[in-house]
């Protein structure tokens, strides 16, 4: 039997990497002001400088297929943090690029989350 | 100090515990810690330093490739690390990804509120 910490982890990352693939720009629904993103290294912060980022990603059409999610809660903070590993494929590109990513998830009023923290590497070699 | 710094130094001491004394690593972890091991649920100290020092090797190196880190708010820190694991005797070495989510203590120094380690393969 699924935790409910698992249960929202997966829902959260069916629907971020649906969103990535099918409409990038949506995005932003998920991060806030306050949100921080490292992408390959590169520090951006609040949801306007996020969502640019991710829109100018030198493709328009990608796949995720998502290897693994771990999901835990943080007593702390209220929210909780989603480790995901997986492969992007690129249309053209003969083979997968593989990446691990963090979330650290906290909810809003309405039962949905955003994301406060997103880190993102892809995995080499 | 510089939140890169702190994230560094602690990844530091983290893996050096691990690689030479892996007992070491219970005053890193609190009752209410939890790690997930390749999928494996554990929670508090005891039962995370149980697990760690019953994984079926008795020498290890990490070589840490990349760490980045993150405040996650509430003076916690969100600290995601890349890079390899060296067995001994084994030819390969394995590549991991693991992320921690640090928390002050008392004492001015961090412990590990989430962890969370996957093998990243081929």
């Amino acid at each position: 039997m699924e935790e409910q910490v698992d249960l929202v982890g997966k829902a959260f990352v069916d629907h971020f990497y649906h969103l990535f693939d099918n409409d990038r720009p949506a995005l932003s629904s998920l991060y806030q002001p306050t949100s921080m993103l490292t992408f390959e290294g590169q520090k951006i912060q609040g949801v306007d400088d996020i969502t640019a980022k991710l829109n100018q990603l030198p493709f328009d059409q990608c796949r995720h297929e998502i290897s693994t999610i771990d999901s835990q809660p943080c007593s702390f903070t209220g929210g909780i943090v989603v480790f995901v590993s997986g492969s992007l494929q690129l249309p053209g590109e003969e083979h997968h690029l593989r990446f691990s990513q963090m979330f650290h998830l906290i909810p809003m009023l309405q039962g949905s989350f955003f994301v406060q923290n997103d880190i993102f590497r892809l995995n080499y070699g | 100090m510089d939140p890169d710094a702190v994230a560094k130094a602690f990844v530091e001491h983290y893996y050096t515990t691990f690689d030479a004394n892996r007992a070491g690593l219970a005053n890193l972890y609190q009752e209410g810690s939890m790690l997930t091991f390749e999928g494996q649920k554990i929670q508090g100290s005891q039962n995370i330093v149980a697990k760690l020092t019953s994984l079926p090797f008795q020498q290890c190196q990490h070589n840490i490739t990349t760490v980045d880190c993150q405040p996650s708010g509430a003076g916690g820190m969100l600290v995601f690390v890349s890079g390899t694991l060296q067995l001994a005797g084994e030819q390969h070495a394995l590549k991991f990804s693991q992320m921690f989510h640090l928390m002050p203590t008392a004492q001015g120094s961090f412990y590990v509120l989430n962890d969370i380690f996957r093998l990243n393969y081929a």
